[in-house]
């Protein structure tokens, strides 16, 4: 079975919340079914269709292609499966989520993994403002750099990042490590083509917080 | 039956249903996961006196560990799985989470037939607060549950759980030598050899017990005492099994996942004493039983020997 693909038409001009596409919403139903669902839970609401052209059937693997900044709301709620961005996403990408992984390929907007609390979310290049907000538990991994605000309010839960961020006052550093749970971290992610497989370092600046929420989270810098 | 010059009895080992664990140690280096897996694994010859059996079963690349470092693997058996989980945690605890560098991971992954016990599942509020779970996926696409437990020398990592299976102990079989230089050296070639078998240990000092055991005693309040007809001492006090030129006897005990494991094991140990020839010393081997009446497995050294061949 091929993956279940979101390619996204040309010339639109709005905002496009993906909320729906995901595993959950999306097991055993048809390319047709898919096409003429609501992409929204509101009256008058467009179809999936007009957006994007689906095709193959494994809904436990969504790719978006040709995917920009404008889809938001990806993996929203997502319990299990994968999904891919190839491309950019828009802002909340693995909003709410509970299980599975997501990886974007390209840029992702702000608040990147709100309010997760299982999964794991893998951005290939940079990641906007308040990346890892409200953060209950997971795992966040940006390659490239983050915006502002990084693990704002995170309770626990892992954001793994290459370049230190820009930090806020209730975010803690504790020091140099070498932690061996990176071993198995980094094998986990070998099942995807991310440029986090190139990192042989299992050394990281710890930082522990959001200490307005109890700090029991954690970005790790990794240090090569 | 004779192989090279030395008598193998028409007799049988019976053994016992046990329950069985496995769990991976890894640390930095080689001979600090010995150093772990020899605290996990030490006073637990028998489940009469230390509740469990374990030994070291074999030593894992680096490149088989979950972590990647080196490590050993180590099997745990006991007669119930109440006394297992208690062992298990118990030794984690005073074993593993004290030894530095060491990290620990469920040897059976969990299946049909498989139950889930407590690897670190209770020893993680040794962080007190501190410790973090972290769900991660394998290379075969299997999500486990991990924790990370802040200590002195950096992080403890373990996995939540590891698997119980139903497994077998008591397999065994008897050196009779004519002195007790020749026994032991047989004991230990035997033993040599069988360390290469899998899901087996052999769990006395060395794989190898000088002190087998008969059922019952003159002395109420013993259940267990000297086997006195392997005694070489006592051949002129009692019903002896041992004929004029035995001097020694020495036991090797074998603990195993399934009957096929410890039939193999046993087979390999035999084998190797009987390559030795009778010019060993060596000149029987037999085996422990209760006339077959407590343990439901009867490992048959003929039909061992035999169909192996």
């Amino acid at each position: 079975m091929s993956a279940l693909s979101f390619s996204l038409k040309p010339n639109h001009t709005q905002q496009i919340d993906c909320r729906l596409l995901t595993p959950n919403n999306l097991a055993d139903l048809s390319v047709a079914e898919i096409e003429n669902l609501n992409l929204l839970n509101i009256k008058n609401s467009p179809k999936i269709g007009d957006y994007f052209e689906v095709s193959g059937s494994d809904a436990s693997h969504i790719v978006f292609k040709n995917a920009d900044a404008q889809l938001n709301y990806i993996g929203h709620k997502m319990t299990r499966g994968q999904i891919t961005v190839e491309g950019d996403c828009g802002d909340f990408l693995g909003h709410q989520m509970r299980g599975g992984t997501i990886f974007c390929q390209g840029n992702a907007k702000d608040r990147v993994g709100d309010q997760m609390r299982r999964g794991l979310i893998l951005v290939d290049s940079n990641a906007g403002d308040y990346c890892g907000s409200r953060m209950i538990a997971g795992t966040i991994g940006v390659y490239g750099s983050v915006g502002r605000y990084v693990g704002f309010a995170m309770k626990r839960g892992t954001i793994l990042l290459t370049k230190t961020p820009q930090l806020h006052a209730t975010i803690q550093d504790c020091g140099t490590h070498t932690l061996p749970f990176l071993a198995l971290l980094f094998k986990s992610f070998n099942a995807f083509s991310t440029l986090f497989n190139d990192i042989k370092s299992h050394r990281i600046q710890r930082y522990a917080g959001d200490l307005a929420c109890n700090g029991n989270g954690e970005i790790l810098v990794l240090i090569q | 039956m004779q192989i090279n010059g030395i008598t193998i009895d028409d007799t049988f080992a019976e053994a016992f249903n046990m329950r069985g664990t496995r769990v991976i140690i890894t640390a930095l280096n080689l001979k600090w996961a010995y150093h772990a897996a020899n605290a996990m694994t030490g006073f637990a010859t028998s489940v009469i006196g230390c509740g469990v059996e374990a030994g070291i079963e074999r030593e894992i690349d680096s490149d088989e560990t979950p972590d990647g470092r080196p490590g050993v693997s180590i099997l745990m058996f006991a007669m119930g799985s109440k006394v297992l989980m208690q062992q298990l945690e118990t030794r984690m605890g005073q074993c593993i989470l004290t030894c530095p560098t060491a990290a620990a991971f469920a040897g059976i992954a969990a299946g049909l037939e498989v139950d889930q016990i407590s690897l670190g599942r209770h020893l993680r509020y040794f962080g007190d607060g501190y410790q973090t779970s972290k769900l991660m996926t394998d290379p075969n696409g299997i999500t486990k549950r991990y924790w990370r437990i802040p200590v002195m020398d950096g992080e403890f990592l373990t996995q939540e759980t590891t698997g119980m299976v139903r497994a077998i102990g008591g397999g065994n079989f008897l050196i009779l030598a004519t002195s007790q230089p020749a026994a032991l050296r047989a004991a230990e070639t035997a033993i040599e050899a069988m360390k290469k078998v899998p899901n087996v240990i052999m769990p006395f000092p060395g794989g190898v017990v000088r002190s087998g055991s008969k059922v019952g005693s003159k002395y109420p309040k013993m259940f267990a005492s000297t086997n006195d007809a392997f005694c070489p001492t006592l051949k002129g006090l009692v019903n002896t099994k041992l004929s004029d030129e035995i001097e020694s006897v020495m036991e090797i005990v074998i603990d195993g996942l399934t009957f096929e494991d410890i039939s193999r094991s046993m087979y390999v140990g035999i084998q190797s004493i009987c390559a030795l020839g009778d010019k060993s010393g060596v000149k029987r081997i037999s085996a422990g039983n209760y006339g077959g009446k407590l343990g439901p497995h009867h490992f048959k050294l003929h039909e061992i020997m035999g169909n192996s061949k």
